[in-house]
């Protein structure tokens, strides 16, 4: 969108522009177990409590140890009455893995909500469930590049790697919290004061490193022209060539015995036996070459062909 | 010479074809360890002209006259003792026996013994199909307690004989126990057993399905696979069965391994210390 070209402060004038006192401004922190979010969410809280704003934080972090996902609603202003932030409705939006950001936009106030995201990919398990070689994810295949010239007042970050460049790679969320901070109207010796305080005493200084470096981050932001937006890119190219990986399933019905041990075993249920109760390939897409009938066949029946990938192979 | 040992395992090219379909009934387990079999053959890249094998009488005795490669088909129990003349005549071949549990434990089960004791570098391979399929499914000596066969209308009561424990006691070096479901276990089982110097008795346990299963009821082939596993774990464990999720290596894989001296070794030792001694007196 060419007319968001010179917004490098838009992410600022928004909500200071807002009547904090008067309607309550929702930040919405979403990401998966272990990175941060009930830190993020507590240290806000906390803060806007310390500036007298009655603040309600309300959290999900059921499935947290397992790398599920974990969100927190975090509303202040001069009265708030329910914790949670109606769809539609958040004026910011956190998000620390880059999946959970985008399940969570609509949350997002429509034109005038601002998003700030992690690049991070954390590919959960149920995303991997097509279990032929080489099969696409079911993780998000939109690349960084399209959401952002989608949302407007977005941003994106590889809050990861520049942790990982101050050398406290688990600093990521205090990270998102500087580029958070830019955002709401507090002085930024209070915000440090209170991340002070939330932080393991030996890693203060990291964090507050963190912290400025992730302020500095989104005052230079450009959406044109920026290196994690193409590094970001960079991770939806590269897929292998499925139709290249087709596995051939080679049945000798001479030697088949017709004894069901294939049938019964393979895992996608893609081998029946015929009229003539001969064993038959009856769904050649679902077979992923995992060999199992190969093998348990007693009568050696079935010869399974995978294309040689040189470099993969066992 | 990576790429080739790497080649990808199409077990055709061990098998005599002319032969196939071969004459083992539907679902029986003899045919899965037979492809565990050339497997590790393959892997351990033997030659068809350095691989012997050697049968006995029974389902098990017939599945090495499928394998190209030089076989010997002998009388009924006694594939042990032929495989020791064989492994004295020709030391450089890889002789590997095949026999049964009715062949091995109950009508060779002399020849078994001596040839633990005598620990030459063999391989024997037993395959467990708790009958003598055969000849009409009678009772052999691994038949389970309360099974039926045409010799115990009244299901058996005999006690069953523990192969692995009678091997290892005998003085076998190296003794091992798989099931057919676990094809790749059981491969490389097989490789670690050929590859052993000394003498190898590893018990395979598979399955007769149209004789023994249909009479016990121990359902259809994919069944009777599926449950190897669960029906081993209480059953064949003996004392185990107190604590039936005891570590896989007190059932299956190795059970024994020791370096024993093997006979050719012990006997080239014995010669040479005579020597010596001749020499000094």
């Amino acid at each position: 969108m060419p007319q968001l070209n010179n917004e490098t402060k838009h992410l600022e004038a928004i909500v200071k522009s807002a009547p904090l006192e008067e309607i309550p401004t929702n930040v919405l922190v979403v990401g998966v177990g272990g990175q941060g979010v009930i830190m993020i969410s507590k240290v806000l809280a906390a803060l806007c409590q310390e500036q007298g704003f009655d603040v309600k934080q309300s959290e999900v972090h059921g499935m947290a140890k397992r790398g599920g996902s974990v969100f927190s609603h975090v509303r202040f202003g001069r009265q708030v009455f329910s914790p949670t932030i109606p769809k539609g409705d958040a004026d910011i939006l956190v998000a620390l893995e880059w999946a959970e950001g985008l399940r969570w936009l609509p949350y997002l106030k429509p034109e005038k909500g601002i998003f700030i995201g992690d690049t991070q990919r954390i590919v959960p398990p149920f995303a991997c469930r097509d279990r032929r070689r080489f099969a696409a994810s079911g993780y998000v295949q939109e690349s960084v590049d399209q959401v952002i010239r989608l949302v407007p007042n977005s941003s994106a970050m590889d809050a990861v790697a520049m942790a990982r460049e101050l050398g406290v790679p688990k600093a990521a969320n205090t990270i998102l919290l500087g580029a958070l901070s830019t955002t709401l109207n507090f002085e930024e010796a209070a915000w440090k004061s209170v991340i002070a305080r939330f932080v393991p005493p030996k890693t203060v200084d990291a964090n507050l490193q963190a912290f400025d470096s992730g302020r500095a981050w989104i005052r230079n932001f450009d959406r044109q022209a920026d290196s994690a937006m193409e590094a970001g890119t960079a991770l939806d190219s590269g897929a292998w060539p499925m139709e290249q990986d087709q596995t051939w399933v080679e049945i000798n019905t001479a030697w088949c015995k017709s004894c069901d041990i294939c049938v019964k075993l393979c895992p996608e249920r893609c081998l029946a036996l015929d009229d003539q109760q001969l064993v038959q390939l009856i769904k050649p897409e679902a077979c992923t070459g995992c060999r199992v009938c190969e093998r348990l066949c007693p009568d050696f029946a079935i010869n399974i062909h995978t294309p040689a990938f040189p470099e993969l192979r066992p | 010479m990576i790429e080739e040992s790497r080649q990808k395992f199409d077990i055709r090219n061990n098998l005599r074809t002319e032969l196939f379909p071969h004459f083992m009934c539907p679902g029986c387990g003899h045919g899965i360890a037979l492809r565990a079999l050339l497997w590790a053959v393959h892997e351990l890249e033997i030659s068809k002209d350095q691989l012997a094998i050697v049968s006995g009488i029974g389902c098990s005795g017939r599945t090495g006259a499928y394998i190209d490669a030089t076989t010997i088909h002998t009388t009924h129990g006694r594939p042990l003792a032929y495989a020791t003349g064989l492994k004295l005549a020709r030391p450089d071949l890889e002789v590997i026996v095949i026999t049964g549990d009715g062949d091995c434990l109950a009508i060779g089960g002399n020849h078994l013994i001596h040839a633990c004791r005598r620990n030459l570098n063999l391989t024997c391979l037993m395959l467990n199909n708790e009958t003598y399929g055969m000849t009409g499914g009678q009772v052999s000596p691994t038949t389970r307690n309360e099974r039926f066969t045409t010799t115990t209308p009244l299901g058996n009561y005999e006690p069953v004989f523990d192969a692995c424990a009678l091997a290892s006691g005998a003085g076998a070096s190296m003794v091992g126990r798989e099931i057919t479901m676990h094809v790749t276990a059981l491969k490389d089982l097989i490789k670690e057993g050929i590859s052993h110097q000394g003498f190898t008795f590893l018990e395979i346990l598979s399955d007769c399905t149209e004789i023994y299963g249909r009479k016990n009821e121990l359902g259809e082939s994919a069944e009777m696979v599926l449950s190897q596993k669960a029906e081993y774990r209480s059953d064949s464990y003996g004392n185990q069965v107190e604590e039936p999720f005891q570590p896989r290596n007190i059932g299956t894989g190795v059970l024994t391994k020791n370096d024993r001296t093997e006979y050719m070794e012990a006997c080239r030792l014995h010669n040479q210390s005579k020597q010596s001694g001749t020499a000094n007196s």
